[in-house]
């Protein structure tokens, strides 16, 4: 058949009303607000946009931002911490997953309960958790100190600071500088290994067997399997799990706005909720500015994607 | 490997698994625990794992003190809706790119492509002022329309039309059929899977969607699910067990659901990494 040869108006209306009214026409409009200090209380036509613009004022501005500075680094801190640490694990519990045993299916299902859990809830029910007096975290952390504490002194010898510290206080997750960013990274792994695990199940499933058998005649060793076998032929998947992480992290927002507000003192400000802050947070709105942090991060997104696409020739293992 | 020592190795990746597998859950049993406790007992020491005497009142307090049904019911309407015109407009334009050819296509959808690459945060700002100059700030119209357009939804269905045989729809149009006759009676019911598949991933995208709905809404009414509990944590910040008892209404009933259906959630899950 022959496609039909016209125009399928009918069709496509409604994406293309939906296309130039929510994606296209905002964009632009992203776009145009990020070169002002147009604000929501001027009226939006070009007469108000050209008097308020201030060319590449913002992006100049976020040159000498401090605090926007500081959420760069601490967003380049929460990627680069939690997403080597979710795809480890994912891939981990996903090799372990990926054989038949009785329950098996039964362990999957409880690595997926944080994945159908909203982010918002997760992040409610992390701060409770790491609650530093009651939180079961610290609970454990105070008994296993305490407990380590106790054969110091069976064996007469000094007891260190940080097991005292573990045994009296422990981690003063998320009102703690230090600790505030650890904690959402723990909330954040936690939340996000079932997902990861389970593309790279789907991944794991598309290896065909022959190889493990040819390997396996030939003499090769679990070990040897999984570094030449497996890994060779999932690397396209790890590509793809990392680069999502990758993105993905770069857009926290949910976890850092439930469980600290991005303090303290700016401790776990990340560029999404700066941007939202300076969008939503602050009166009057600085929404030009905050077009130009959100133009920003889409730069620093499209850079690691492209980077991570160059990358790609020299590890990910294609068949020819 | 000897047999003996291939046997211990799998002894010991299960009982690591299964630790793994329980952190997952401690979290949610915790949560479940605190909510029956006794409000103000939390800090007294022993810590009790479990409380004595289940304390009720805690989700007596929650239903009272914040309209919790009705966050439920718009979570719904939102999730719903977005699945519904999701569905709609993607299979429509998809249909449309897998069966018609007109001058320009190609730019199109090499156009409607390129939007996957712009992240969702670039668009609230405009979003919300274009919202805010229809008045339709707090509106179902400003949580839901915004899924009018989704390229990721037309790419897939034209993916599944393409794949579909042709001579039905053939012999349809020999008969006198039109293509919009073809496309409901035929076509579309042929898509079911990919639709279900899709529709699970929007329904799930749609009722945990917390960014957008934060900056939509104003009122208490409006709020979905998640924009409420994240509110409502700033007002119960020091009464834990309020809190979860409202959060373990907020979780168990999705997570039963998930339960249930888990086959679909799970193509849906996988089939939105490609998304992202």
């Amino acid at each position: 058949m022959s496609s039909y040869r016209r125009f399928p108006w009918l069709f496509l209306l409604p994406s293309l009303v939906g296309f130039f009214a929510f994606n296209a026409g905002p964009i632009l409009i992203s776009l145009i607000l990020s070169f002002t200090n147009w604000d929501v209380f001027n009226p939006l036509n070009p007469k108000a946009i050209a008097d308020s613009w201030v060319g590449l004022g913002n992006y100049i501005e976020m040159w000498h931002d401090p605090t926007l500075h500081k959420s760069f680094w601490n967003t380049v801190y929460y990627v680069a911490v939690a997403v080597p640490l979710e795809i480890f694990i994912s891939l981990m519990v996903a090799l372990g997953l990926n054989r038949d045993f009785p329950g098996v299916k039964l362990v999957r299902t409880l690595y997926l309960l944080p994945t159908v859990t909203s982010i918002v809830a997760v992040g409610l029910l992390w701060r409770w958790v790491l609650n530093p007096y009651v939180g079961p975290v610290n609970m454990f952390l105070r008994w296993a100190g305490s407990k380590i504490e106790g054969l110091f002194q069976l064996l007469h010898l000094q007891v260190p600071a940080t097991v005292h510290w573990l045994a009296t206080e422990g981690p003063g997750w998320l009102s703690d500088e230090r600790w505030a960013m650890p904690g959402i990274i723990l909330a954040a792994v936690w939340a996000g290994i079932g997902f990861r695990m389970l593309i790279f199940l789907a991944g794991l499933q598309n290896i065909d067997k022959t190889y493990y058998e040819a390997a396996s005649l030939d003499g090769a060793g679990p070990w040897q399997q999984f570094w030449h076998v497996t890994l060779p032929l999932l690397s396209p998947t790890v590509f793809l799990n990392t680069l999502l992480a990758l993105i993905g992290g770069f857009q926290v927002f949910g976890l850092v706005y439930v469980m600290t507000g991005g303090g303290p003192l700016d401790a776990t400000n990340v560029l999404l909720f700066y941007l939202y802050q300076k969008a939503f947070g602050i009166f009057p709105p600085d929404m030009g500015y905050a077009s130009a942090i959100a133009w920003l991060l889409f730069v620093l997104l499209f850079a690691l994607t492209a980077i991570q696409w160059q990358l790609r020739k020299r590890w990910v293992w294609e068949e020819a | 490997m000897s047999k003996r020592k291939q046997k211990i190795a799998d002894a010991v990746i299960f009982v690591v698994l299964l630790l793994g597998g329980l952190t997952m859950l401690v979290p949610f049993l915790w949560m479940v625990s605190t909510s029956f406790k006794e409000p103000g007992t939390l800090f007294d020491l022993p810590i009790q794992l479990w409380p004595d005497k289940l304390h009720w009142e805690n989700y007596q307090r929650v239903l009272t003190a914040v309209p919790f049904g009705r966050w439920y019911l718009n979570s719904l309407i939102i999730a719903l809706g977005l699945t519904f015109l999701n569905l709609t407009s993607g299979a429509l334009a998809g249909y449309a790119f897998a069966r018609f050819s007109w001058k320009g296509k190609d730019v199109m959808f090499l156009f409607s492509l390129i939007t996957l690459m712009i992240p969702a945060h670039v668009l609230i700002i405009p979003l919300f002022i274009i919202m805010s100059r229809l008045g339709w700030i707090d509106t179902y119209y400003a949580l839901i329309l915004p899924g009018l357009f989704d390229a990721f939804a037309i790419f897939l269905m034209r993916q599944n039309f393409i794949s579909l045989p042709r001579e039905l729809e053939e012999a349809a149009l020999i008969d006198g059929a039109t293509p919009w006759q073809i496309y409901w009676k035929i076509a579309l019911p042929l898509a079911a899977p990919a639709l279900a598949t899709l529709g699970t991933f929007t329904f799930l995208a749609g009722w945990n969607s917390f960014l957008w709905p934060l900056i939509a809404t104003n009122s208490i009414e409006m709020r979905p699910l998640t924009v409420g509990l994240a509110v409502f944590n700033n007002q119960f910040t020091t009464e834990w067990t309020v809190l979860m008892a409202g959060l373990s209404l907020a979780t168990i009933p999705p997570i039963i659901v998930f339960l249930a259906a888990q086959k679909y959630f799970i193509r849906g899950l996988t089939l939105g990494s490609l998304k992202g």
